[in-house]
């Protein structure tokens, strides 16, 4: 998700935000363009939090067959890759300076909404909607803590929602609170990392509890770089590059 | 208010088409680049596509799988498992706004003249029993503003929001609210007797916004209740609580009934 305009920030990718700010909301169409396309820290991240090895809940009988078809998928981890993208044609985001400070303070909120596409980029999705929570500044990262709390909208197949901590200053996870349609009782947690801040985040899924996902969800992702953009196509929203009812 | 335009057909529809192409799925399964990663990279094995199975074996066959699933699920009894009911329950809600809590409180904070990113609405309503009896609680959370949408004349929220059933605990949901028609929200936990509830709720929206009816599907929790279950009276305009359920005499609420 994209948190506060960069010309509250340093405007400088990878570089986290200075710590002084004379803020104002500014539109959308002001914000700098991103010029150092280093990127974020790397922030390695334990893989073994992803993985836990559940034993099987159910007696393996005929009895399971009168539950869900999908019981077969239920245990195992599934990933997802999507890009959210700020395409600044959405107002977003709105930085509500509540806290009446010169500095990022607890008491600032900031609603956003940002495009997805498939992990290849070649497909429209639909969008995060959601809310940013600023709950510190740390100087010392050059960046602020905020609380997110949001969901990923994929059009009919139906939304992910998520909440957890996002720090411009380094990659995090997220926790997976649930979902509807084909998302429906899904748990685990999501990888957010930022490529380019605020505009470009890749994230990684890992789903448990879930039907297997449709093909067309499933791909090999570009690698994340400054550079990634979607296709053409799926930025178009031409019909062959969106998902049935891709949630603008 | 306005009153409710016609609605869409429910999101649950699209559901089940999607639910019927498993073929498709299992197609992908052995091949998809993806699909394989997790498993090397998490060190988990995948479960073959048969369905008729819960487990979780390195087997594809289901011959082999069976075999190796009862040696598996053996070994795996020792451990104090906590099975997880996997079945679903229905709960119908009536939530009402009496315009008695001073809610909604728009939050124009856009300073814009039309709702836009930026405008939060914290809101509470009561809560009353799908059969309109009794009354259960409240609804307390935020709904912020994602979109103005014209050509459906009205708006995208992402809500963030809790059920209060008095003594019995509450229900914790996100999503999606459109002004527009109905949607499915996510069950993202609960306390009481809905710990560990998950699953998903349809919002049913009969009058803008007065008037909502709620179909949650819950998993992971013990049956319900009976005072909870009653028939749902069907959804309509004119649909209010019992005098009783209204003027919360003790007959009309839940054991203390959220205020």
């Amino acid at each position: 998700m994209a948190a506060s305009s960069s010309a509250v920030s340093s405007g400088i990718i990878g570089k986290p935000r200075s710590t002084s700010t004379t803020l104002s909301f500014l539109p959308a169409s002001s914000i700098k363009l991103i010029k150092n396309p280093s990127l974020t820290q790397n922030h390695k991240l334990s893989t073994s939090n992803c993985s836990t090895f559940s034993a099987p809940k159910q007696d393996f009988t005929c009895k399971s067959q009168a539950i869900s078809s999908d019981n077969s998928a239920l245990e195992k981890v599934q990933e997802l890759h999507v890009y959210e993208m700020n395409e600044r044609d959405r107002g977003s985001p709105a930085y509500l300076r509540l806290s009446q400070k010169s500095v990022n303070s607890l008491g600032d909120l900031v609603p956003f909404s940002n495009k997805i596409y498939k992990g290849d980029l070649e497909k429209r999705i639909g969008i995060t909607a959601g809310i940013c929570i600023l709950i510190e500044n740390k100087p010392e990262m050059k960046g602020d803590r905020y609380e997110a709390i949001f969901s990923f909208y994929f059009g009919s197949y139906g939304h992910i929602a998520v909440q957890g901590p996002y720090l411009t200053y380094e990659d995090t996870y997220l926790a997976i609170t649930g979902g509807s349609g084909i998302f429906e009782g899904v748990s685990g947690q999501v990888k957010l990392h930022q490529i380019v801040f605020p505009f470009k985040i890749f994230y990684t899924f890992y789903l448990k509890g879930i039907g297997e996902l449709p093909a067309e969800l499933l791909c090999k992702p570009v690698e994340p770089h400054a550079g990634v953009e979607a296709v053409p196509a799926a930025k178009a929203c031409e019909p062959h590059a969106t998902v049935a009812g891709f949630t603008n | 208010m306005a009153l409710s335009t016609s609605l869409k057909p429910i999101s649950s529809v699209k559901l089940a088409e999607h639910r019927n192409s498993p073929p498709r799925s299992l197609r992908v399964f052995g091949s998809d680049f993806s699909y394989s990663k997790p498993c090397e990279f998490h060190g988990l094995s995948i479960s073959s596509p048969n369905e008729t199975s819960s487990f979780f074996t390195s087997s594809r066959s289901s011959k082999r799988f069976t075999t190796s699933a009862f040696f598996f699920n053996k070994n795996k009894q020792a451990e104090p498992a906590t099975p997880k009911p996997t079945k679903v329950q229905q709960l119908h809600v009536y939530e009402l706004n009496e315009r008695d809590r001073s809610s909604p409180a728009v939050l124009k904070l856009s300073q814009k003249p039309i709702n836009s990113l930026g405008d939060l609405v914290p809101f509470t309503n009561k809560l009353y029993s799908g059969d309109l009896q009794k009354r259960i609680g409240i609804t307390a959370g935020l709904c912020v503003l994602i979109q103005h949408v014209p050509e459906r004349k009205g708006d995208r929220y992402e809500a963030t929001y809790s059920f209060y059933f008095g003594d019995y605990g509450h229900l914790a949901v996100q999503g999606p609210y459109l002004t527009y028609e109905d949607t499915l929200l996510a069950v993202t936990g609960g306390s009481g007797i809905f710990e560990g509830a998950y699953g998903q709720v349809k919002l049913h929206q009969i009058v803008f916004p007065m008037k909502l009816f709620y179909t949650f599907y819950l998993k992971g929790i013990p049956d319900l209740p009976a005072e909870l279950l009653g028939n749902p009276v069907p959804p309509s305009p004119a649909v209010e609580p019992s005098a009783a359920a209204k003027a919360t005499e003790p007959h009309g609420t839940i054991l203390n009934f959220t205020k």
